[in-house]
């Protein structure tokens, strides 16, 4: 029983950086934008928290520092698939190489690798923290008790204001779109922008929050990993969400089977979170046929307004 | 001022420089001479930025050209290492291009890089196969696990539609996992306990031919003639060439799509798999942990820089390897991180990309009537 408190205490901290993440792709690619840069924003958060953490030691601020790194670096990549048309599978690979080598220079050139910092720790939310079982769910840092609201304020956005329907309608059909009057490369420049934010603040709570130090690539694939989980959630915030939950649930079960002393090969263990998006890129795409129509319908195709199609 | 290409004539009456206007427009097609001059001009763009970064990052100025050029290029020992490095880039970088002339984003190579190294470095753990014919078996091992591990990935993709993309990338990260489970495992070096195999024997290294590196580069050009019959002389390669053009079309005039792209896949994990066991066998004489770390990305930028020619993209490779070599006496020299290599590769590809913009479109001045 006590275990079972644990992993579902410790849950949060591996869902919630998917999660964000995964919020911040599909704000980017509802407008029609693929972002494949998310492991690149997210690292470039990940360091930004760390250095503003060790400048100004609060974690608030280290944490919007951080997100406004990661929107700084994707305006370069606003700047090559908007304006510049380019090949977005392209400049996003382009975009995570260029990050990854960014963010590691920087990290040793500052000297802020391996350097541990300490951040707001728990905060526990009574009285629901003093129940049985699930009362660690509700010991967490404020960020964990947040996320649930940043993914209402998205939807609500998307679902019910006028920009998220301008938003989407220039992912759907920004021909259409541009014969309404939406001026599409605005709306696609400032989605991809603020889509990196929410990436950065996912790679910013890996660092800060989760392990407080930076590593150069310390990321490991988890902006990959919420590449396949936008696919997985159909492009749905809420999907996503449970996506996150999922995946989390499965990664706080290994450090918990370890207490437990079940003796697991580290490295397999190590490459479940990888399997396991491999599998569920399988499942995913052996049933396509239901929603298979969720998927924005300008995704990943440049808008070129002189060009007839 | 008349624009020499539509042969407008300029306003007489001069505007001031703001309220000029000027619209977008598709070019239909651009001369080869001047491509190549934007091609070029983008580069430069590109090393001018990454020299000052580089200049920032404590370099100073006046020794860049000193470091990059002349102690890389003229010096007999640095042109050696280059062609060390040069062989399995070359390698990495044909994979590449053969997968992305299928419309197929192999972001595998790394994975089946490890792969093809763990296949040949198996051999000689388990001592498997006479001496003499060692070097040979562990070339067609690692040939054929690179071939395997991108199997998976494209069996999914074809039958099911799965995004190579990720699915790729995620067996990259399996397989470096199992290598680490490998090399701090079974494999862990019993002479010295560190965790990489034992060092391989001399007969399982590449031999020497005209210089150290002359066998791994020679492997390297024929690979390189090799996939420049299949994709200019072979009927594969024009049905290839239907398949970059338009997978839908080429379906409807009888190219076999999904056997061609299964074909270029397979081909593309054994060229990386032979760049594992070139940078094992060749290079580090064993198995290492990190041996395979910067390929990947380097050969997806060999081939797009190299618009997945071959020869191309054995000439990009070497001067990729010259920047390898070059960011490896920064690193010693100045203590610059290696990371500063990946940066300046990605600059490079950048400018270049972006450099396309210029030769699609033009920007033409709206003439006040």
């Amino acid at each position: 029983m006590e275990l079972i408190g644990h992993w579902i205490g410790s849950i949060p901290d591996f869902a919630v950086p998917y999660a964000l993440a995964a919020l911040g792709l599909i704000l980017t690619e509802r407008a029609g934008v693929l972002s494949l840069g998310a492991e690149g924003f997210m690292l470039i958060g990940a360091l930004a928290a760390i250095g503003a953490q060790l400048a100004f030691g609060a974690t608030a601020v280290s944490l919007v520092l951080a997100m406004l790194a990661a929107s700084a670096a994707s305006v370069l990549f606003a700047i090559m698939v908007v304006w510049l048309r380019m090949h977005q599978v392209i400049a996003g690979l382009v975009m995570v190489f260029f990050c990854q080598g960014l963010s590691s220079l920087l990290g040793s050139v500052l000297g802020w690798t391996n350097m541990p910092v300490t951040s707001q720790g728990a905060v526990a939310l009574w009285p629901l923290s003093e129940l049985p079982v699930v009362g660690r769910l509700f010991v967490q840092n404020p960020v964990v008790f947040l996320t649930p609201f940043i993914f209402l304020a998205v939807v609500v956005f998307l679902q019910r204001s006028g920009a998220g329907l301008k938003l989407r309608a220039v992912g759907e059909n920004p021909q259409a779109a541009d014969a309404a009057g939406i001026p599409v490369e605005t709306y696609r420049f400032l989605a991809v922008v603020a889509g990196a934010a929410l990436v950065g603040l996912a790679g910013a709570y890996i660092s800060l929050l989760s392990t407080k130090l930076w590593i150069a690539g310390m990321t490991g694939g988890r902006g990959w990993i919420a590449v396949a989980l936008v696919i997985f959630a159909r492009w749905s915030p809420w999907k996503a969400l449970a996506g996150a939950l999922l995946f989390g649930c499965i990664e706080a079960l290994i450090p918990q089977l370890a207490a437990a002393g079940v003796k697991l090969p580290q490295y397999f263990v190590l490459m479940t979170p990888y399997v396991v998006t491999l599998g569920v890129m399988v499942w995913v795409a052996m049933g396509r046929q239901r929603g298979a129509d969720a998927q924005p319908g300008a995704l990943g195709e440049p808008y070129v307004r002189e060009e007839r199609r | 001022m008349t624009d020499a290409v539509s042969g407008v004539p300029a306003p007489r009456r001069f505007e001031p420089l703001f309220s000029r206007r000027y619209t977008l427009e598709i070019r239909q097609q651009m001369a080869w001479p001047q491509q190549a001059a934007v091609l070029a001009l983008a580069v430069v763009a590109g090393l001018l930025i990454s020299g000052a970064i580089l200049v920032a990052a404590g370099v100073p100025a006046g020794e860049l050209f000193q470091e990059f050029v002349v102690a890389t290029v003229f010096d007999a020992q640095s042109l050696q290492a280059v062609l060390f490095q040069g062989a399995p880039m070359i390698m990495v970088g044909l994979a590449a291009a053969i997968a992305f002339r299928a419309r197929y984003w192999n972001l595998g190579l790394e994975g089946q890089m490890i792969w093809g190294a763990i296949g040949a470095t198996a051999l000689s753990v388990y001592d498997v196969g006479p001496p003499g014919l060692r070097l040979l078996l562990m070339f067609g091992v690692a040939l054929v696990c690179g071939l395997l591990w991108s199997l998976l990935p494209a069996l999914l993709r074809l039958r099911w539609g799965v995004n190579e993309i990720i699915a790729t990338l995620m067996l990259n990260y399996v397989a470096g996992n199992f290598l680490l489970h490998l090399l701090y495992g079974a494999w862990k070096d019993p002479a010295s306990a560190f965790p990489h195999s034992p060092a391989f024997q001399p007969f399982e290294r590449l031999p020497e031919l005209l210089g150290p590196s002359g066998a791994a580069l020679g492997i390297a050009l024929v690979a390189m003639l090799g996939v420049w019959w299949l994709v200019n002389l072979s009927r594969a390669g024009l049905y290839l060439r239907f398949v970059q053009a338009s997978p839908p079309v080429a379906h409807a005039v009888g190219v076999p799509v999904t056997r061609m792209v299964l074909v270029a896949v397979l081909l593309s994990g054994a060229l990386a798999g032979v760049a594992g066991f070139l940078v094992t066998s060749g290079q580090e004489g064993r198995l290492t942990q990190a041996f395979y770390h910067g390929y990947g990305f380097s050969g997806i930028l060999i081939a797009f820089l190299a618009r997945n020619h071959p020869i191309a993209a054995t000439v990009v490779a070497l001067l990729i390897a010259t920047l390898f070599v070059a960011g490896r006496s920064l690193q010693v020299f100045y203590q610059i991180p290696f990371s500063m290599v990946q940066l300046i590769q990605a600059i490079v590809v950048i400018c270049v990309a972006s450099s396309d913009f210029f030769i699609r479109h033009r920007l033409r001045r709206v003439l006040p009537s």
